[in-house]
């Protein structure tokens, strides 16, 4: 797998579709003549429509003005309310430590990252939206 | 110089630790690799939900080669 050095939006987006084809078999994909060039250039376009459409996208959608109340919410609060439903479900020690390394972040390295609550934001986002792990019986 | 460096990286290590417990708490789907990509863009400007469309997108394009691959072997 290629190193990605350098810091450019490009590079990154090029490293996170390379690491969203981890576990991909590109022995057989070559059997069947499909490429592995051909498939990283078909998900780096596909990630640039999707961030340029958004980026592109006027704040006065009426999606926009429907969701201000929670986009105006601050990461750390939503993070608290997926908490809250997690309470919910009777998840209490995921409740439990959730809110721990929440405080954590907040308490220490009060800004090792800058962009602290962008990446939150972005968790809270991306909540749930993995498959359930098989739970054993 | 070198130690506030060194503290520095200890600090920003600690963060992503605790960020990638939240992140498996949350079940958001990314691994430790992804989720320092995700930071980096994140530190580059890119808006949060942008981001997030973006993972989305690509881990259904990928489960579609996935399907794909399945259906043929």
């Amino acid at each position: 797998m290629p190193k990605y050095n350098g810091d450019s939006i490009t590079e990154l987006i090029s490293a996170l579709c390379d690491s969203s084809l981890s576990g991909f078999s590109w022995k057989r994909r070559s059997l069947c003549g499909v490429s592995q060039e051909g498939i990283r250039r078909t998900l780096w376009k596909c990630a640039f429509r999707v961030l340029l459409s958004k980026l592109f996208q006027g704040d006065t959608s009426k999606a926009a003005a429907s969701s201000y109340a929670l986009a105006s919410t601050p990461a750390r609060n939503k993070i608290l309310m997926l908490s809250f439903n997690l309470r919910v479900a009777g998840c209490q020690e995921e409740a439990e430590r959730l809110e721990c390394f929440l405080a954590q972040l907040h308490e220490g390295a009060s800004s090792a990252l800058t962009e602290l609550d962008a990446v939150l934001e972005l968790l809270a986002l991306l909540a749930g939206s993995a498959p359930q792990p098989p739970t054993s019986l | 110089m070198a130690s506030a460096a060194n503290t520095n990286m200890n600090a920003v290590r600690e963060t992503m630790d605790v960020l990638l417990e939240i992140s498996r708490l949350l079940n958001t789907g990314l691994d430790m690799e992804s989720l320092s990509i995700c930071v980096r863009l994140c530190e580059q400007g890119i808006n949060p939900e942008a981001l997030s469309s973006v993972i989305k997108e690509l881990r259904r394009a990928t489960d579609s080669l996935k399907a794909s691959e399945n259906s043929t072997s």
